[in-house]
């Protein structure tokens, strides 16, 4: 296999990385942008990455700032309530998401979630573009069930950055993401429980304080100095040690 | 020869309030008629009431004199002037056609500038409000604001209601109203397709909006 080119805005694709399917149009993931009639030109900096069986083509980049988008399931920090409402804050640099008293479960007009501000919650987003505020629910409007979303209790909230937090995301994060920590940990014996929401913030609750903070200090090392598997093991085997 | 239009200014007293009825540009104040606003003066006479009806059996009162309207008229222009002067000035009415720009969405209203009455364009721009409600005439609970306009759209649509100090309220729902003119998120001008989308031609994305019936 090639080397994955890096690209830079600007960077027009050359035809040949394209990948190619007999019945399958060729989808353009994020990153790159269609010119009509020809070009391809990616709109950020990062590494190509290419799918044979669905054929798609897509930039995997680090950005610093969280674009929403509808279905995403992000951690949002209680601002204020209004009255029909609450005002979340998704990231320091956008202004607060609305989410509605009545998007929990089991909520009714008589009994409303008792959220501070400060308070945490797993959220998905419904409402996402440039014209309008953002906004949330904590329940799944079609079925009425929260499946996992709502109110996040106890523990702490660490910041990663976007890359890190569509790593721990993936379906399949040891192979496709090279990221094996957590799984590691789990193994070696911790008990946690964590939440990542994709504007780079992952909420993690644990037996104690210590192994709170050691969990979530071994995800944010892990994103700033760029561990790859071999050290991400070690580490995790010298912190679980530490922590049971 | 021709009878002098006297001209009121705001605050004029035009009359008693038992004399004449107050009409538009008019108010009352402690049972005198005054002017609101400057302008020509103008009196309605009502027809001539019938004198009492003489039968053999009955007689019917006489009907009670009606009294003239006073109003002020609004839209003229002061000066015969052709271009130096002062355009008419034409308000928007209950159920009269404007054009709008949308100046932003919110999920439940849609703020417009109102940009011409009519076929009138006006001097400035009037404040109007879309409700959420007033968007389609069917499946009203259904309206998304945003499946409906995006700033920058030019909206044909007509005043329902004549509002508050702020806004005038509008309604689209009618065919013959909604969207006019759109332009893509790519910034290209878009061709209506369906009463729901729009196309952009260099693109060939679609957007959805409520379209006006074309005529």
């Amino acid at each position: 296999m090639a080397a994955d080119p890096i690209l830079l805005p600007g960077d027009y694709l050359d035809p040949k990385v394209l990948p190619s399917h007999p019945s399958k149009a060729l989808k353009l993931g994020p990153g790159l942008l269609h010119i009509p009639p020809n070009s391809i030109v990616s709109t950020v900096a990062g590494r190509l990455c290419t799918d044979n069986k669905k054929n798609a083509v897509w930039v995997e980049y680090n950005s610093g700032r969280y674009i929403p988008v509808v279905d995403d399931l992000v951690i949002a920090t209680i601002h204020h309530s209004a009255t029909d409402f609450y005002y979340a804050s998704i990231s320091d640099y956008s202004s607060n998401a609305i989410l509605p008293n009545l998007s929990f479960e089991g909520a009714s007009r008589k009994s409303r979630p008792q959220l501070a501000p400060g308070a945490l919650v797993y959220a998905r987003i419904t409402l996402a573009n440039k014209h309008m505020d953002l906004e949330l629910e904590c329940v799944s409007a079609s079925t009425g069930k929260s499946d996992g979303l709502g109110p996040l209790t106890g523990g702490m909230v660490f910041s990663v950055s976007l890359a890190m937090a569509r790593r721990l995301m993936l379906p399949k994060p040891g192979e496709q993401g090279q990221l094996v920590l957590l799984e590691e940990l789990g193994a070696a014996g911790a008990s946690f429980e964590i939440a990542v929401g994709r504007n780079g913030r992952v909420w993690v609750d644990s037996k104690s304080v210590k192994s709170t903070l050691a969990i979530g200090n071994m995800i944010q090392r892990t994103d700033q100095e760029g561990w790859m598997v071999e050290k991400q093991r070690i580490m995790a085997k010298r912190m679980a040690k530490e922590i049971s | 020869m021709a009878a002098p239009i006297s001209i009121a200014v705001p605050g004029q007293l035009l009359g008693q309030a038992s004399d004449f009825l107050p009409g538009s540009g008019t108010h009352i104040h402690n049972s005198k008629l005054y002017a609101s606003i400057l302008g020509p003066i103008s009196k309605t006479i009502p027809p001539k009431s019938q004198g009492p009806q003489k039968r053999l059996t009955k007689i019917t009162p006489a009907e009670p004199a009606r009294p003239a309207t006073v109003s002020i008229e609004r839209g003229i222009s002061l000066t015969s002037a052709k271009d130096g002067g002062k355009k008419a000035e034409v308000l928007p009415d209950v159920n009269s056609t404007v054009l709008c720009k949308v100046t932003r969405i919110a999920p439940k209203q849609a703020s417009v500038a109102i940009l011409v009455v009519g076929e009138t364009v006006l001097d400035g721009e009037w404040q109007g409000l879309i409700r959420v409600q007033d968007v389609r005439a069917t499946e009203k609970d259904k309206v998304k604001i945003f499946e409906s306009f995006k700033p920058g759209d030019i909206v044909r649509a007509v005043v329902i209601s004549l509002g508050d100090q702020s806004n005038y309220y509008l309604s689209t729902a009618s065919n013959s109203l909604g969207v006019i003119m759109a332009a893509s998120e790519a910034g290209n001008a878009m061709y209506p397709v369906s009463w729901k989308e729009y196309k952009d031609p260099e693109t060939g994305v679609s957007e959805s909006r409520k379209v006006a019936k074309p005529f």
